[in-house]
């Protein structure tokens, strides 16, 4: 779309930094396109400004020509803020795709209904069991050899492989966490209790990096999604007679050590994070 | 001359498996081979010189930084270029995306600039017309191209290329090699190939691993001097010999100690690599 269907022009102010280099994306994009179509917004641009800076500007411009337009993830990450370098280390995040959210999303819908089914008595164990497993599994298909087709490229770069995982980690948390608090809201009728996943998400999540470290990132966060469906069927055979309690991680003591697992996990991953700096998943 | 690379005593093992064994090696700039049979340890070697793996024992230096410290690593990845063997894609991204995308893991993070130098490097392996189309949507040969291009993405000074020419064909292997041997201008490359023609066209220098230790380190023409009165014609595979196949014209090539009166041959890289390895895994009939 080019200004003679739209009457748009490139605002004054966002010439000036465009000339300056300081016209940051979404806006830059905006002015590229524009520029290449608009006579006018051009001729304001080489009749209004320093010859030396509009220069150095058309050279940015040709640059950015044929630099290919991101994608709708990415697009959307840079309108929020994100720097552009960031969000185009996330865009590569295998979880961050549509189809793995997607699936994400189905799945805590497909739980969150059966909960709601039953109109909000008892406890929805199905949905809380189920919910902190899917940022564990997010995260874990986000970094390593087998989920990242340029993890051998990325553990060579300088940027640090820490500094990498947690980049994703946040986004994968954010995303499956936000996805999570979507399927909570459809079961107002168990007020907080429905909100029990989110410590144990954070546990299972930190835990499983932190022995990522020593394990490798198959093995790590295989023993912690086992260990959790362990601790879930162990606490369910353990429950008093009343079918309706909640299951001991959903308690309020429960929940108190899901976060000091949270806690020391994260500890934990930070003191060893040197050892995401180089490829050990053929140590194990 | 300092060398870009200088390793001494390098050695890694894998449980009971001896990857690497007391290699020691230096390089400087320009094109060094590293020639050996599969499962010698040339793409562990690599990996340890390029940082991806700590050697269990043994010391290097790439550009004077020690790669055992948590900063010199960074040094030396900050100067380093590294294509894998098999390179893997985001398969959303195109030519230019992935491009972008290393050149951000090695710290570009100025839009203009960093678009400028992938711009570059895209038009330097000869991909400036396909820059926006998927990696998915390319040829192999232009695949490789593309890993090629994120190797070079920040004029690094030390390059490392794992068997680079695997896979393509005739014609797109002529065209790579070009661009290797114009990556090493002014550079330290260390190629990996078991393909004697790589080496021949476009080393100055050759190293031959086997079982993980060095067996040879010198010039291509010192390998080939090595099969020097050691490769002899005759009408049949000479059973004496440490390998020997069938040729074109129908008569065979030995190569080892020849017999009193054999018709002895000019030697090849290709002769002197294969006494090099003393015939383990080397005989070859066709």
């Amino acid at each position: 779309m080019t200004h003679a269907t739209t009457g748009w022009h490139v605002p004054e102010d966002d010439l000036r930094a465009y000339a300056r280099g300081d016209l940051e994306p979404p806006a830059l994009w905006s002015a590229d396109t524009h520029l290449t179509a608009c006579a006018a917004c051009r001729a304001v641009l080489a009749g209004a400004f320093d010859p030396v800076a509009l220069d150095a500007g058309w050279e940015r411009l040709d640059a950015e020509l044929d630099a290919p337009r991101p994608g709708l993830l990415e697009s959307l990450l840079v309108r929020i803020g994100f720097a552009d370098h960031t969000a185009r280390l996330l865009a590569a995040t295998p979880a961050l795709r549509r189809s793995w959210l997607g699936a994400v999303l189905a799945v805590l819908l497909l739980t969150a209904a059966v909960a709601a089914d039953r109109g909000g008595a008892g406890s929805p164990t199905l949905f809380l069991a189920l919910a902190p497993l899917l940022p564990l599994a997010g995260v874990a298909l986000s970094y390593g050899p087998g989920p990242d087709p340029t993890y051998e490229m990325a553990v060579v770069a300088p940027l640090h492989g820490f500094r990498l995982l947690m980049i994703r980690t946040v986004a994968v948390l954010a995303a499956a966490l936000g996805l999570n608090g979507l399927a909570t809201l459809a079961l107002p009728g168990y007020g907080l209790r429905a909100l029990a996943w989110l410590l144990p998400a954070l546990a299972l999540t930190a835990t499983a990096l932190a022995l990522t470290a020593r394990l490798g990132p198959v093995l790590a966060p295989s023993l912690v999604g086992g260990g959790w469906v362990a601790l879930l069927l162990v606490a369910h055979t353990a429950r008093a007679e009343d079918a309706d309690a909640p299951l001991a991680p959903f308690t309020a003591a429960g929940q108190g050590v899901s976060a000091a697992v949270a806690a020391l996990a994260a500890g934990l991953l930070v003191l060893l994070r040197d050892r995401f700096d180089v490829d050990r998943s053929r140590d194990v | 001359m300092t060398p870009t690379v200088s390793a001494s005593g390098l050695s890694l093992h894998f449980g009971r498996t001896r990857a690497l064994d007391d290699v020691s090696l230096r390089l400087s700039p320009g094109v060094t081979g590293l020639l050996g049979p599969n499962g010698a340890g040339k793409t562990t070697l690599l990996r340890v010189l390029a940082t991806a793996v700590p050697a269990d024992r043994g010391a290097f230096t790439v550009l004077g930084h020690d790669p055992a410290t948590s900063g010199g690593r960074q040094e030396v990845r900050r100067r380093l270029g590294y294509l894998p063997q098999t390179p893997g894609f985001h398969p959303d991204f195109s030519a230019f995306e992935f491009v972008d995308y290393v050149a951000i893991l090695k710290e570009l993070t100025d839009r203009t600039a960093r678009h400028r130098e992938v711009r570059r490097v895209l038009d330097e392996v000869g991909l400036g017309d396909v820059r926006g189309k998927r990696v998915k949507k390319l040829s192999g040969g232009m695949r490789q191209r593309v890993a090629l291009a994120a190797a070079l993405v920040g004029d690094p000074e030390f390059v490392v290329l794992d068997e680079p020419t695997v896979g393509l064909d005739p014609e797109q292997r002529m065209r790579f090699r070009e661009l290797i041997a114009r990556a090493g201008e002014g550079r330290t490359v260390l190629l990996s190939t078991h393909q004697t023609e790589d080496v021949a066209m476009l080393c100055h220098r050759v190293v031959v691993l086997a079982d993980g230790a060095v067996r040879f380190d010198g010039t291509p023409a010192e390998l080939t001097a090595r099969a020097a009165g050691r490769v002899w014609s005759s009408a049949e595979r000479d059973a004496g010999a440490k390998a020997g196949w069938r040729t074109g014209t129908g008569s065979f090539r030995n190569v080892g100690d020849p017999p009193a009166g054999a018709d002895l041959l000019e030697p090849t890289l290709e002769d002197g690599y294969l006494l090099t390895l003393d015939g383990a895994g080397a005989e070859v009939t066709a």
